[in-house]
């Protein structure tokens, strides 16, 4: 099943293409125009060439749920039940398949801002593949939970991007949590993308271990993926979600 | 047909929350944080920004309905056994996607007007104009691109090319000086850069008319350009 959905990512060269190019213009041109603007905060492009990373990361790992819902409204959900696999293996696979794939997808970017910040402790950058890891296994969790319980295409289209805008928008990926207002910086601590982003930035740049970012993504990665596959379970065995 | 097409805005009312929402994080998330980083005017000047991406995502719903209609829901057979001519069916499908996205700002439109301090006054009809000129261009993007696009991803992708080009090369967060000289004719003709413009005038009570009718050039050759792709994908 994991090897299905990293392989139907590369087959849809569209969307690696169309968030490639995505990374590319805000990193090389949004965020190195507005640097020039941001007094207030030294070194603004190294933090958002970091948090760019997290934010595709989290981005590339909520395409799971469009490919779900896509099978589910194609009926190509049918024909995968028929497959010898059991139940459990097949939505672990899932989650699996894309939390990889959003990392085969991410590396090359994390590699471009290495290279460009000069990262090269072999730990640190191991560290903060794995920080990227948990935050896409954790993610992948979440968009299937909202893929398999909102009914209607454009709310799930709507609901999706959304939450994707949410989840890195409120968090410290892209922007420092002392310049938030006050109602985000209340709230920004808690996301997921803040734990990952945190930690990833303390593995890179303090050689260091951010153990509340670790236990935070930890944490995030148990909820969701624990919710993801108890409502898609119950969506394939039918019940309230079917 | 345009009736059509802002009842079905309005069935979902929830859609229209949503997007709401997202303008909110757009305007009161990132304006706001780009605000203290660079400077209370700062937020001001890029906050009709949030509601121009609002409306760029508002025209692209029509255009994703119309390839939901032909791959998804094949309806589009049925819709061309109406008694209406197609030049008829297109322009109203455009209408109806300028309709649904001024629909979808309208709260939005109000807080930029509130912020401009022009809630009041009759300037605030002049908002509403930028914004259904500015969908204008978008909608018949949109359907343009639902006309060739076989899949949902090709549609996606092109809808993401189109964002990224209307969000970061237009002057919704720098002025046009600060690009390289090669990048500012590409910034100068976004429609993007006009209707930000636009409302920027609004804001110094300065007069409208330069930006829209530079605005109005854009929009109607997108406009016509998703006429003409319409006509030829109503041929089946």
């Amino acid at each position: 099943m994991a090897r299905r959905d990293i392989a139907t990512l590369f087959r849809t060269p569209w969307i690696i293409i169309s968030r490639a190019l995505a990374f590319i213009i805000q990193l090389f041109v949004f965020a190195y125009l507005i640097s020039g603007l941001v007094v207030k905060f030294p070194g603004f492009f190294p933090y958002y060439a970091v948090g760019s990373v997290v934010s595709v990361v989290a981005s590339i790992s909520f395409i799971i749920g469009y490919d779900i819902f896509e099978e589910a409204e194609e009926g190509l959900l049918d024909y995968l039940l028929t497959l010898p696999i059991p139940r459990r293996e097949f939505i672990i696979g899932r989650a699996l398949g894309g939390a990889i794939r959003a990392m085969i997808y991410t590396i090359p970017m994390f590699a471009l801002v290495a290279v460009l910040e000069n990262f090269s402790n072999p730990l640190s950058l191991i560290a903060a593949v794995l920080d990227l890891f948990l935050l896409a296994f954790g993610v992948t969790g979440l968009s299937i939970t909202v893929a398999v319980s909102v009914r209607s295409a454009n709310r799930f289209d709507v609901v999706l991007a959304l939450l994707e805008l949410a989840v890195s928008r409120a968090s410290t990926a892209l922007y420092p949590l002392a310049f938030m207002p006050s109602y985000v910086a209340a709230i920004a601590p808690f996301s997921p993308v803040t734990f990952a982003a945190d930690s990833t930035r303390a593995a890179l740049y303090g050689l260091s271990l951010d153990l509340t970012g670790l236990v935070g993504l930890l944490a995030f990665v148990a909820i969701f993926l624990g919710l993801g596959a108890t409502f898609y379970f119950r969506r394939l065995e039918g019940g309230v979600y079917a | 047909m345009i009736e059509r097409d802002i009842r079905i805005l309005f069935s979902d009312t929830f859609l229209i929350g949503i997007m709401f929402a997202n303008f909110c994080i757009d305007l009161f998330v990132t304006a706001a944080t780009f605000g203290n980083l660079i400077g209370a005017s700062y937020f001001l000047r890029i906050a009709p920004g949030s509601n121009l991406i609002t409306a760029m995502v508002a025209a692209f719903q029509s255009g994703r309905d119309i390839w939901r209609e032909k791959y998804i829901k094949d309806l589009a057979s049925y819709l061309l056994t109406l008694p209406i001519s197609r030049r008829v069916f297109a322009f109203s499908r455009i209408t109806g996607g300028v309709a649904r996205s001024v629909v979808a700002t309208f709260p939005g439109t109000l807080v930029i007007s509130y912020l401009y301090g022009i809630l009041f006054s009759p300037r605030l009809i002049e908002a509403f104009v930028i914004v259904a000129v500015f969908s204008l261009g978008i909608v018949g993007l949109s359907i343009a691109v639902s006309a060739f696009a076989s899949t949902i991803e090709v549609f996606a992708t092109v809808r993401s090319a189109v964002q990224l080009y209307l969000s970061f090369l237009s002057t919704i967060f720098y002025d046009v000086s600060l690009f390289p000289a090669i990048v500012q004719p590409i910034v100068q003709t976004n429609p993007m850069t006009w209707a930000m413009e636009a409302f920027r005038a609004l804001q110094s009570q300065g007069s409208t008319l330069y930006p829209i009718s530079v605005l109005i050039g854009p929009s109607l050759a997108f406009a016509l350009l998703g006429a003409l792709c319409y006509l030829w994908y109503t041929r089946l």
